[in-house]
């Protein structure tokens, strides 16, 4: 699972005025385990005062004149926490370092070697670690390292990277203890054993939980149970809080739950901050009784739940249907019954008849962490990061230090030299001999190795922008196209998935994009980005997200058009501007020697090129990163105007560099935030660096996608048409069909209003494939152009065509 | 500053405790591991030795000093070098290193300089007699240590310097002569150094620890570059209240572990290295480290314990020692000499 951006969340604690100890809490002190010098792994459920106990363990530490520092997946807790250890450790200094800070082009308030407790998302821990060198003035000092929600171990994502800072920075530090918090971990005691520690489980909680199924037929009567539930609760004094999996269904239940008379509102992370704060202090003060939620409500709030209803067990990642995991299910369940706040809790599970059992999630027999250490791309990042940090340098060391991994630990076996090998097949790694013994090979990080280290980006990431710009063509790379490398990479997050519905709007879009790349059928593209079907529809909708925010930098409005959140926007720029800046890198002259001589040297740029490919990737990077476009982006140019001042000049008029150069000094001066000094000193710097830096240079040439057009029948679902053509239609009156080759043959019949059929999925009012098989044995030209375009498709001769990329189920090619 | 019995040191940085077991190390990146090992010396160490030499770097790095009492010798063991050059000016021993395009002169003024801004315990500027030296060059070396000691001492402006006199000799009869000089002169402690390359003849090193304790008895005593720790002990007992070495990191360099002869991880890593180092100085010097701090040690123990490239590790992670979470520095079985001296300890 990934963490969402929340954008408020606060962190999980016992209350101040709180004059005892709950007995878990007791248990732990009184065994003096805090104190002891283990390290170990705690698992309580949410709200029984984990963190409360971390702050215990991290006072001792400070007070014998080390360090602490406190990991957090999530951001927003993280400055929460900061803020309010401010308060409690005031005797030291606590920075917090989540990378929002550099991101704003500033340095950190409290410098790392001044602070004693230091909160980081796990991230920036790892980036400190991978370049421990310059951190090597407080490293060292650090006694205890809390980890929260440490079951992320098995994150897809976030876990290897996790796994790997870990076993640095304890090989770095010997004298480190971990302190592992979760309330869900299926294997704690292996855990335990692989940090050399001990484990501690209680089940105590405040409120105790009581866990009710109930079962449904068809999806249909969902809602009447819901409504049932919810009701019930509300009846006994209670507030429910109900789950559900998408940001439709949440506004279309609790619009249900209203119009039936409840006081209900719907929840989730597209709303404004504003909204979602009037709906959770309406919910605190009991004027809203129902919400109805998607996951970004399942951590860190604390709210007035009685009952949590979780409508949805199943989740939908874009691709495919998957149950919830257990884990998820228990911080869902876990905002139910929360002290102080409740005294009964309940959990009601939705689940359908044909589930044999529902009932697990119940037991709470929570899913292992497993380390994901084995598969090879995290491997050869994992590999990279070792010998770019100057830790590992054969592949003996390498082979020793992966012994101390979880995956070793849990048996998992790994294949370190054959990584080794493809990482210098490819490139990232090469062999240079000992100084001292010459016969002797040592691994090094290649120009492009230590790019993606310094990122923290895949290797594969790399080597995919690598290859794609040493393709030489005769035009130019467009903005789109580099943005388009970018989302292809496996490291853009997030990817955001396109429903049915949009595909029209985005052809539209994309149509009107310059772009060098889609010039090529679907299948070409498709090869040469390494993605097919709706893995390539995403990184082409991110990639016109990620425009859109290069021209208005407004997430808001850009969220609404294409159907996300505006933090996933926020999130989608930052993650771009880490790609970028590593494409950027990669297309820069080698900065010394050594660079040079590792045989990674940048690509010669096409001598079409109007402007090399680097210009225009260092703008596009500054336009993602201030959320300006390439003509505003001139104003940057020059010293002392960054993103907020060339939005405001922009705004004002002053579009580019050529306009500022040819401003009056004082109309500039009454724009907000700009002296008569500095007018004057930006005009004429400005006329100085035209013609080299005007924005004519920026501008997009060439032809747009050539894709083809949105003019897909809308009542024509393609899976559906495909499924027609293997049907045998039978004329057996009139206006009567007769269809067989599917299940069991059914009747199609011609009415005034259209066609009518007798199976269930026309019933349910869609036109089934029993119908399109009769439009086309009839010659439906509509339908028969559909066909002609999937045929097309197959052949690869067809345009770049999304409609192709959606019902391809084909993910990637890499 | 004032010494009532040789059971500690009083230093502006803090205590030193009797016996001491006191690691060298160095500043600057002239020893990537020294710099690994540096910041941990504070947990397991009651202080440091450095060489003035890789003092040096402490000017422009002050906050790469670690907190604990810093040890700063003279550098006198350059004497030994070939391009070396002994020189008396005012009735002083200089000593000159000639390069090719310069000479490098080391006045006692410069070391006591350095020291007084540097360090929390001094020691005078000597020259060590190498056992095949000329007799007559032996007693001029001496004699110069001396008259070095007794300037050092009549300059010293910190109060809380702890200064030590440097002792040399040939035999125990010239040890005992230079001993005496400084006896009751007011110095805070007497160090011996030359003791290396005589460190094979037992009764010759204890001879001249005896010596030198009988003149002096209520003076710290501190001996330069003797590290193994069976030998150490037998130091400690006949009255010495220091040593340093560097043994401790040199066999680390080499991926060896102290009282294990056989227990080698060739061509460790740095971090490998680095917990050697640790499990080697928490031996010489009796502390504790934590589970996670030996598990190197322990893994290289077990035969095939590191599968080599491609295979599967045979078994999980097990440390082979009860899970008991701090282990005392185990006791020495065999100590290898480590292959190369450096810096101070070389006297």
């Amino acid at each position: 699972m990934s963490a969402p951006v929340l954008e408020r969340t606060e962190p999980e604690s016992v209350p101040s005025d709180i004059l005892a100890c709950n007995p878990a809490q007791k248990e732990l002190l009184d065994a003096g385990l805090l104190t002891t010098g283990f390290s170990w792994v705690l698992q309580m459920p949410t709200g029984s005062g984990k963190t409360w106990l971390a702050e215990q363990a991290i006072e001792w530490t400070l007070e014998q004149g080390y360090r602490a520092v406190y990991l957090t997946p999530l951001r927003a807790l993280a400055n929460e926490l900061g803020a309010r250890w401010k308060q409690r450790f005031a005797r030291w200094k606590v920075g917090v370092y989540t990378g929002e800070t550099l991101a704003q082009g500033r340095s950190h308030p409290v410098p790392f070697a001044d602070a004693s407790l230091l909160i980081l998302t796990p991230e920036r821990f790892d980036a400190c670690i991978r370049s421990w060198r310059s951190h090597w003035g407080w490293m060292p000092e650090v006694e205890l390292l809390v980890v929260d929600e440490i079951h992320l171990l098995g994150d897809r994502q976030r876990g290897p990277r996790l796994e790997g800072t870990l076993s640095r920075i304890r090989r770095l530090n010997p004298f480190l203890r971990v302190l592992g918090l979760s309330a869900t971990l299926g294997n704690r005691a292996e855990l335990a054993d692989w940090l050399d520690g001990i484990d501690y489980h209680s089940n105590w909680r405040s409120v105790p939980l009581t866990w009710k199924t109930r079962r449904f037929r068809k999806a249909e009567d969902k809602p009447a149970i819901l409504l049932e539930e919810v009701r019930r609760c509300l009846r006994s004094g209670g507030q429910s809080l109900v789950f559900v999996q998408s940001r439709r269904r949440a506004e279309q239940l609790a619009a249900k739950l209203s119009n039936d008379g409840l006081p209900a509102a719907h929840h989730h992370a597209g709303l404004m901050a504003e909204a979602r704060g009037n709906s959770e202090a309406a919910f605190r003060a009991g004027n809203l009784r129902v919400l109805v939620s998607t996951g970004t409500l399942e951590m860190g709030l604390n709210l007035p739940v009685r009952q949590v209803v979780l409508y949805d067990l199943q989740a939908f990642d874009g691709i495919e249907f998957s149950p919830l995991p257990v884990n998820t299910v228990w911080q869902r369940a876990g905002r139910a019954g929360r002290f102080g706040l409740d005294t009964e809790g309940e959990v009601v599970l939705l689940a359908p008849s044909w589930d044999r059992n529902p009932d697990h999630y119940a037991q709470g027999r929570f899913e292992p962490v497993r380390s994901r250490l084995t598969e090879p791309r995290v491997l050869a990042e994992q590999i990279l990061v070792e010998v770019a940090s100057g830790l590992c340098r054969d592949v003996e060391q390498l082979n020793r230090a992966t012994a101390h991994s979880l995956a070793s630990v849990q048996q998992q076996a790994l294949p370190v030299a054959p990584c080794v090998r493809t990482m210098l097949e490819a490139g990232m790694l090469t062999e240079v001999p000992d100084e001292r013994e010459p016969q002797r090979r040592l691994l090094k990080a290649t120009r492009l190795g230590r790019i993606a280290v310094r990122q923290l980006l895949a290797p594969e990431s790399v080597l995919h922008l690598a290859r794609q710009v040493n393709e030489q063509s005769e035009l130019p790379f467009t903005f789109f196209d580099l943005l388009l490398l970018a989302t292809t990479t496996p490291d853009c997050e997030p990817l955001l998935p396109a429903d049915f519905e949009e595909l029209d709007a985005l052809a539209a879009q994309v149509a009107q994009e310059p772009s060098r790349i889609l010039q090529a059928p679907t299948s070409a593209v498709a090869e040469r980005l390494g993605l097919q079907g709706r893995r390539l529809l995403a990184a082409v909708k991110t990639a016109l997200v990620a425009r859109a925010w290069t021209r208005d930098g407004d997430a808001t409005t850009n969220a609404e058009a294409f159907g996300c959140y505006p933090f996933e926007v926020r999130r989608l720029a930052e993650s771009l501007e880490r790609i970028l800046t590593s494409l950027v890198a990669i297309l820069s002259p080698p900065s010394n020697r050594t660079e040079q001589q590792d045989g990674t040297a940048p690509p010669t740029p096409s001598i079409d090129d109007h402007v090399p490919v680097l210009e225009r990737a260092r703008a596009l990077l500054a336009m993602v990163k201030h959320g300006v476009n390439e003509e505003a982006i001139t104003l940057t140019y020059v010293a002392g105007i960054g993103g907020t001042l060339a939005r405001r000049l922009h705004a004002a008029g002053i579009e580019d560099i050529e306009s500022l150069a040819q401003a009056e000094p004082a109309e500039l001066a009454a724009i907000r935030g700009i002296s008569a000094t500095r007018a004057e000193r930006w005009i004429e710097q400005a006329s100085e660096m035209l013609p080299q830096h005007s924005a004519w240079r920026l501008r997009e040439q060439g032809p747009a996608a050539a894709t083809m057009p949105g003019d897909w029948p809308v009542s024509v679902d393609p899976y559906r048409l495909g499924r027609a053509q293997e049907l045998r239609v039978i004329r057996a009156a009139k206006d009567w069909f007769r269809v067989t080759g599917g299940l069991e043959p059914h009747d199609v019949a011609r009415q005034a209003t259209g066609f009518s059929c007798d199976c269930p999925d026309h019933r349910s009012g869609r036109t089934c494939k029993h119908i399109l098989a009769v439009r086309l044995f009839e010659g439906d030209t509509e339908l028969t152009r559909a066909l002609e375009r999937l045929h097309l498709e197959r052949e690869g001769a067809a345009p770049f065509d999304l409609f192709a990329l959606w019902f391809d189920q084909r993910r990637e090619t890499r | 500053m004032k010494l009532t019995q040789p059971t500690h040191l009083e230093t502006r940085a803090g205590i030193i405790p009797f016996p001491a077991y006191i690691p060298v190390t160095t500043f600057g990146d002239r020893y990537p591991l020294d710099q690994l090992v540096r910041p941990y010396l504070a947990r397991l160490a009651p202080a440091i030795m450095v060489s003035l030499h890789y003092a040096r770097p402490l000017a422009e790095n002050p906050e790469q000093r670690p907190r604990l009492p810093v040890l700063i010798d003279s550098g006198g063991f350059a004497s030994l070098f070939e391009d070396a050059r002994i020189s008396e000016e005012n009735g002083l021993g200089v000593l000159e290193r000639i390069g090719e395009e310069q000479t490098e002169r080391l006045h006692p003024y410069d070391v006591l300089e350095f020291q007084e801004q540097h360090a929390d315990v001094a020691f005078t500027l000597d020259f060590p007699i190498p056992p095949k030296l000329a007799e007559s060059e032996g007693k001029r070396r001496l004699e110069l240590t001396i008259a070095n000691a007794h300037w050092a001492l009549a300059n010293r402006r910190r109060r809380d310097l702890a200064l030590y006199a440097c002792v040399q000799g040939w035999d125990v009869e010239s040890y005992r002569h230079c001993a005496v000089a400084y006896a009751d002169a007011g110095f805070d402690g007497i160090a011996i150094g030359g003791l290396i390359p005589r460190a094979k003849d037992r009764d010759l090193l204890f001879g001249i620890v005896d010596a030198v304790r009988t003149v002096a008895p209520g003076l710290p005593l501190h001996v330069f570059g003797i590290g193994q720790p069976e030998l150490v002990g037998e130091l400690f007992a006949h009255g010495v209240q220091s040593v340093d070495s560097s043994a401790y990191v040199q066999l680390a360099a080499q991926g060896r572990a102290w009282g294990d002869a056989s227990n080698r991880i060739m061509h460790a890593s740095p971090t490998e290295r680095l917990q050697f180092a640790l499990h080697n100085l928490a031996i010489a010097c009796q502390a504790s480290l934590p589970l996670s701090a030996r598990r190197v040690v322990f893994k290289a123990r077990e035969p095939g314990a590191y599968p080599s490239a491609g295979r599967t590790p045979r078994t999980s992670h097990r440390v082979a020692h009860p899970p008991s979470l701090y282990l005392v520095g185990l006791g020495p079985k065999s100590t290898p000499e480590p292959s190369c001296h450096r810096g101070a300890h070389a006297r």
